[in-house]
């Protein structure tokens, strides 16, 4: 049997083949090739598509430029969200490659934020790794760390090193063995339905009872309209890294093995296809 | 661990083995037919030059 360190293994190189393709409406001096590429699963989208930049510029009139942002199937995607959550939410039912579509102009304000330079994203990464080591410790490893151990998880993610992530990020994985667990799971639960973009609260891994809680008694707490009852039809699909993990999997083991390189595990709640 | 003491080791295979399986299977159906496409993050490679 596989082991536990081999999950964390293919969390991290889980890729998304992807085909990046120029909106219809911008202007350019020629035709613009579609570019296909394969996306990190755990990393961000406006830090993995400098070539995609490149391509597409190489074709565009250069006063027509502005912030580059994409699309798919009318929904703006979200840059700070990880790459493997947009698909899951967004596309997991459709085929691959994931057809995304390119834009440089009608930047969505509404919808989301601006990606001026890659620092934005590392401070939003480190803010989320901050936020979860609240949870889970609180804040007492990130608190210990340097200044350099920071830059190590960032430049981990960055340059695609699992190792190097790795070897700093097991200190916010340690939990002492007579607690049992962290303090509380960093979660967020997603869902392209309801006015709000997740849903984030207090949740601890084990009952006050002493028993672990698994991923079926946080669904039942924060979305208990993901389960199904004796006799009825499923109709949604509970997505961790594009696997439907079973609900008594306990949120501990989930916490510490699928979570996101921000420490949080992210869920997608999405219908089952219909086709 | 005190986590493992009240789950079984039978069970614990079920939902563990349920995940390594899914994952193989993800990255078969995500990463198989797709590896002639570009990397997004280049792995730099780092060539050791000696003197002889």
């Amino acid at each position: 049997m596989a082991d536990d360190k081999d999950v964390l293994r293919d969390v991290w190189f889980g890729r998304i083949p992807s085909c990046f393709t120029l909106n219809s409406d911008e202007v350019t001096e020629r035709e613009a090739e579609p570019y296909y590429l394969m996306l990190p699963r755990v990393s961000y989208l406006t830090l993995v598509t400098d070539k995609v930049k490149k391509h597409f510029l190489k074709a565009m009139r250069t006063d027509e430029v502005e912030e580059m942002w994409f699309e798919y199937e009318g929904t703006p995607l979200k840059w700070h969200y990880p790459i493997g959550v947009l698909f899951d939410l967004h596309a997991s039912a459709s085929a691959l490659p994931w057809s995304i579509i390119v834009h440089f102009k009608s930047f969505p304000d509404r919808d989301l934020l601006h990606c001026p330079t890659n620092s934005v994203i590392e401070a939003h990464f480190m803010s989320s790794i901050k936020e979860a080591d609240v949870l889970k410790h609180k804040s007492q490893v990130v608190n210990d760390m340097q200044k350099k151990d920071h830059k190590q998880l960032w430049m981990g993610l960055q340059n695609d090193k699992f190792d190097q992530f790795w070897a700093m990020n097991r200190k916010l994985m340690e939990y002492s063995t007579e607690e049992g667990g962290f303090r509380y799971i960093p979660f967020r639960i997603y869902q392209t339905t309801g006015d709000k973009p997740f849903i984030q609260k207090l949740f601890r891994p084990v009952s006050p009872q002493g028993n672990p809680h698994t991923l079926c008694d946080l669904l039942k707490e924060m979305y208990p309209a993901a389960l199904t009852n004796d006799g009825e039809q499923k109709r949604y699909q509970v997505l961790i890294h594009g696997i439907e993990p079973l609900l008594e999997t306990p949120l501990q083991w989930l916490s510490e093995h699928l979570s996101h390189p921000d420490n949080f595990l992210h869920i997608c709640i999405v219908p089952v296809p219909t086709d | 661990q005190s986590m493992s003491l009240s789950v079984s080791p039978a069970q614990t295979t079920v939902w563990k083995r349920q995940i390594f399986d899914q994952l193989t299977e993800r990255n078969k159906r995500e990463m198989e037919n797709f590896t002639h496409y570009e990397q997004a993050i280049e792995q730099s490679v780092w060539v050791k030059k000696g003197t002889m």
